[in-house]
């Protein structure tokens, strides 16, 4: 739920998510599910002229499990808060 | 011993490198090093300042000359997914 | 919510994990992203000639082997010669 929360707040923001084909897409984050799961609006693919697969491709959306990593924009993430709620998080864990 | 803070299971050893540096391995020959901000059960991470090295060998036609070369990366603020993680742990003293 | 509702009807593209791209219209999915596309077309792509089409009817893709899912923009979709493209097949998804 933690990493879930997080990705809520960056809705609308521009990210990075590269997968693990090694595809990277930097889109604007219009929303993520429980798995993940993400839609990308206004894409572009980083290497076009490698990938021309996607040239008429604007919107998408990502399967979570293919994820390797999302950059995000450090500006807009509050780190102090994070690590706050990972530790409730993880005491809440420890407790089940 | 005081209980609360007792390290129990692998996951309170992480909890201790909250907001301290960490160092990643990752599958596929790839490495990270980044202070870690969040994690979950599934070993999902987030980093910041992260800088990751992937390891690329070169095979040649003679085992014995394959060249090892690192690519390197850095990036301000990462989300990792835990299915790619093989260990956390802190950066080598 | 990242749902596929709004691609339900029109012309999309799939990645799997295997590195095929498939176009078709998605006619449904379901929670484990379980795709069925209508008048779907496997594109291979090779670096020595244009993009093969190859037609496959009425499909039901597993949710677990998809990639991604981009909505087709009709429009530049046709604009683009597929004859004149030269590019490598997409890498498979490693773990």
């Amino acid at each position: 739920m933690l990493i879930f929360s997080v990705f809520k707040t960056l809705t609308d923001q521009r990210v990075t998510v590269e997968l693990k084909n090694d595809l990277s897409i930097t889109g604007v984050l219009k929303s993520v599910d429980q798995f993940l799961n993400i839609r990308l609006d206004n894409i572009k693919v980083l290497d076009e002229a490698r990938h021309p697969h996607m040239m008429a491709v604007k919107n998408c959306f990502i399967r979570g499990s293919v994820v390797r990593y999302v950059q995000l924009p450090a500006e807009n993430v509050d780190t102090q808060l994070l690590e706050d709620a990972t530790r409730r998080e993880a005491v809440s864990q420890a407790k089940r | 011993m005081d209980t609360s803070s007792a390290i129990q299971e692998p996951f309170d050893l992480i909890r201790l490198s909250l907001s301290e540096r960490v160092f990643v391995k990752l599958r596929g020959d790839r490495e990270l090093t980044g202070v870690l901000h969040a994690y979950d059960g599934h070993m999902n991470l987030i980093l910041s300042d992260v800088e990751e090295t992937i390891l690329i060998v070169e095979q040649a036609e003679d085992a014995a000359e394959n060249t090892v070369n690192m690519a390197k990366r850095k990036m301000d603020m990462l989300f990792v997914r835990g299915d790619g993680v093989i260990l956390v742990s802190p950066p080598a003293r | 919510m990242a749902s596929l509702q709004g691609f339900v009807d029109q012309r999309v593209l799939l990645i799997l994990q295997d590195g095929r791209a498939i176009v078709g219209v998605m006619a449904g999915f379901d929670q484990k992203s379980n795709v069925v596309l209508s008048d779907s077309k496997e594109r291979v792509y090779s670096v020595e000639e244009g993009v093969e089409e190859i037609p496959l009817g009425l499909y039901l893709v597993k949710g677990d082997q998809i990639v991604l899912i981009g909505e087709l923009d009709e429009a530049a979709d046709q604009a683009v010669d597929l004859s004149a493209i030269r590019a490598e097949p997409l890498p498979p998804i490693r773990y």
